[in-house]
């Protein structure tokens, strides 16, 4: 799958990436290897030794902060991806620039972990919130699809507790500063009014994406426009046709009554490991034609810029 | 002949060497695809000789199958088995009866893959250090499998900077007064000669040998038999014992191997005798929890190069070989340019005084 070079990509919670053990992620087709060196800094490279193509996620980090493949021992630089030692030759400091291994830039922000596959674009700036839930999955879907079942209906992949999504919109997909954003009614679960035949309802889903990342912001609100719950999904294609999500939430405003209490229950926001197929089969594709349109068109206008992405 | 590998291959990357095959690019060398190479007109070792018994057991090479048996005692390998209803025709590795060419010796089954006109026991390995007849103890011998191609294997053995490091808890890690690499070739194989001096105790010595001293020297030969897969593994510890090892990797398909091997201790004090063999289902694990990762990444052909060190020296020269050798193979050339059956003894430094059958 070939991705364009200058997207960044929240391939990791902050916290999942260590000085202990690296950690192996894709982005598309391209094996990543990240870990925090000794200043703790969160590096990138890709998970490949240019020596005999061993994982490099599958070494150690040493405590000078460089990654050790764990084959040969061949140690290289996180910041330039520069081998800088091999094990039996300690006498020797200085190989050839071509002794690397590709290093990509890093972002941390938000309490994720971004990546870039081009290690000299420069990554936007953004809010630093806190976020007390979190988690990730690896869902067997391809990452339009994923995208596509969010914006279709995101029962298949999220379930908030307490909350049911319907399939009325407020306001159907469309451009607003890059992202793609759209409404989504939603109603009080269990009991509520079949949504066919409800007036008025009580809850709307804001989702604001990300055209080629699929990084989402979520909010839901509630009829006097409080903020009840924020999220922020990011999925990234990965190997075998696998989509990896990290995901993050925090509640907002405390929403009145037993309702209230229920979504500020443990875990608000529950993104599914998987997507149920025979649901998914069935899922009449609306929302996500008006994606595909829209995205063409952008792309045809003028370019996503990185100040367009989406978390906070 | 023999001849020395004296000048590094990593140094001059646009030259091409031939060794009475094709020239082979240094720049293909380093962007092999072992996948692709398929070896004939060789004896592969499919079985310790205990396993075959009168009920048929199932081998492979390159995904040929070959069914094992014994006929009053003597061993028959057909790539029918008995009681399969042919539906297929026979393959041109056998005769008019299916049956592959099968000797054996050193204990172990050996089938040829190639031209069965061909098949002449010329052509089997020398493995001096193992009884012609067989008969070393089971607990010396044992069956391991690899989830790599059989030449990712191969290189894996010969490059011995990597047993510091991914097998430090058995053999050692890789400090040393000083360490030396020789490297010899023919057309047939390719042999590493690893000297140390002053090296770190194998860990499994100072247990099992009782070894108080905290370094060892430390000859370590590998000759590798190109066509048939097969390696020897020759470590002389001083102080310590003589570890010869008989580490054949069958491709079994092509992108997986397995070794009948056979590790002869019977030279060495008992536990060390009986532990050592043993050592072979931690060690296998580790390589193959790097070359299990590895060996589809060379399923493919890319355009980067890999990168070497000094002490790649060994592995390019067999990458090289094993390439000139297929090369050669791939335009008709079946030929023994050189004899793998002559005593190699001198060679891997065998002290015949410890070997005698």
């Amino acid at each position: 799958m070939s991705l364009d070079s200058d997207l960044w990509w929240a391939v990791a919670r902050s916290e999942e990436v260590t000085s202990e053990k690296p950690l192996s992620v894709d982005i598309g087709d391209q094996p990543v290897v990240l870990w925090r060196d000794n200043q703790g800094i969160a590096r990138a490279l890709e998970d490949r030794c240019p020596h005999r193509r061993a994982p490099l996620s599958l070494g150690c980090i040493r405590d000078n902060g460089w990654i050790q493949c764990g084959y040969h021992g061949w140690s290289y630089d996180g910041e330039s991806g520069r081998l800088k030692e091999i094990p039996n030759m300690k006498d020797q400091q200085k190989f050839p620039p071509i002794y690397k291994a590709n290093a990509f830039g890093v972002s941390e922000q938000g309490g994720f972990v971004r990546v870039c596959l081009n290690p000299k674009a420069e990554a936007p700036l953004r809010a630093d919130p806190k976020y007390t839930y979190c988690g990730t999955v690896n869902v067997s879907c391809s990452h339009q699809e994923y995208l596509n079942a969010l914006y279709d209906d995101p029962n298949l992949i999220i379930s908030i507790r307490g909350v049911r999504f319907s399939s009325y919109l407020m306001s159907e997909l469309h451009e607003e500063g890059g992202l793609l954003v759209m409404e989504r009614n939603c109603q009080w679960h269990p009991l509520h009014w079949p949504s066919h035949f409800v007036a008025e309802f009580p809850l709307t889903l804001l989702t604001r994406t990300h055209p080629l990342t699929g990084e989402t912001q979520l909010t839901l609100r509630d009829e006097q426009f409080n903020e009840l719950l924020h999220a922020v999904l990011s999925p990234v294609p990965s190997a075998r046709g696998v989509t990896a999500v990290r995901w993050r939430a925090e509640l907002g405003v405390r929403h009145p009554g037993l309702r209230g209490a229920v979504l500020r229950g443990i875990n608000p926001l529950s993104v599914l490991s998987s997507v149920d197929g025979t649901k998914l089969r069935v899922t009449k594709p609306t929302v996500s034609l008006h994606g595909e349109d829209l995205r063409n068109a952008m792309l045809e206008g003028s370019p996503v810029t990185n100040d367009q992405t989406v978390a906070a | 002949m023999l001849e020395v590998a004296d000048r590094s291959v990593s140094h001059d990357e646009n030259s091409a060497t031939t060794s009475g095959g094709s020239p082979i690019a240094m720049n293909a060398i380093n962007r092999w695809v072992p996948h692709d190479i398929v070896m004939r007109d060789s004896w592969f070792p499919v079985a310790h000789n205990y396993s075959v018994t009168g009920k048929p057991v199932r081998r492979a090479v390159y995904s040929n199958p070959i069914f094992l048996w014994r006929d009053n005692g003597v061993v028959v390998a057909s790539e029918f088995h008995p009681n399969e209803r042919i539906a297929r025709d026979k393959s041109e590795y056998t005769d008019v009866r299916g049956r592959y060419p099968v000797m054996e010796h050193y204990g172990v089954v050996w089938v040829w893959f190639g031209n069965p006109l061909a098949a002449d026991p010329v052509h089997l390995p020398s493995l001096p250090f193992l009884p012609p007849k067989g008969g070393l103890p089971r607990h010396m011998t044992s069956t391991v499998r690899f989830e790599c191609s059989a030449p990712i294997s191969l290189e894996n053995l010969i490059d011995l900077t990597h047993a510091d490091f991914l097998h430090a808890d058995v053999v050692g890690d890789e400090r040393s007064d000083s360490e030396t690499v020789e490297t010899y070739y023919d057309s047939e194989t390719v042999t590493m000669i690893r000297t140390c001096v002053n090296k770190s105790v194998a860990p499994v010595m100072k247990f099992f040998s009782g070894i108080k001293q905290p370094t060892q020297n430390v000859r370590q030969v590998i000759r590798i038999y190109l066509r048939s897969h097969c390696a020897i593994a020759y470590g002389r510890f001083t102080p310590g014992d003589d570890v010869p090892l008989f580490h054949p990797c069958t491709p079994e398909t092509r992108d997986r191997t397995r070794m009948e091997m056979v590790m002869n201790t019977s030279n060495a004090g008992l536990m060390f005798r009986h532990v050592m063999p043993k050592a072979g289902y931690k060690v296998s694990r580790q390589d193959s929890y790097m070359t299990s990762p590895q060996s589809p990444r060379y399923m493919r052909h890319t355009d980067r190069k890999d990168l070497h060190s000094k002490f790649d020296q060994a592995g390019q020269r067999y990458r090289m070989a094993m390439m000139e050798l297929a090369d050669r193979q791939a335009k008709g050339d079946f030929a023994y340019r050189d004899n793998v059956s002559a005593d190699c003894s001198d060679i891997i430094g065998l002290r015949k005084e410890l070997f005698q059958f």
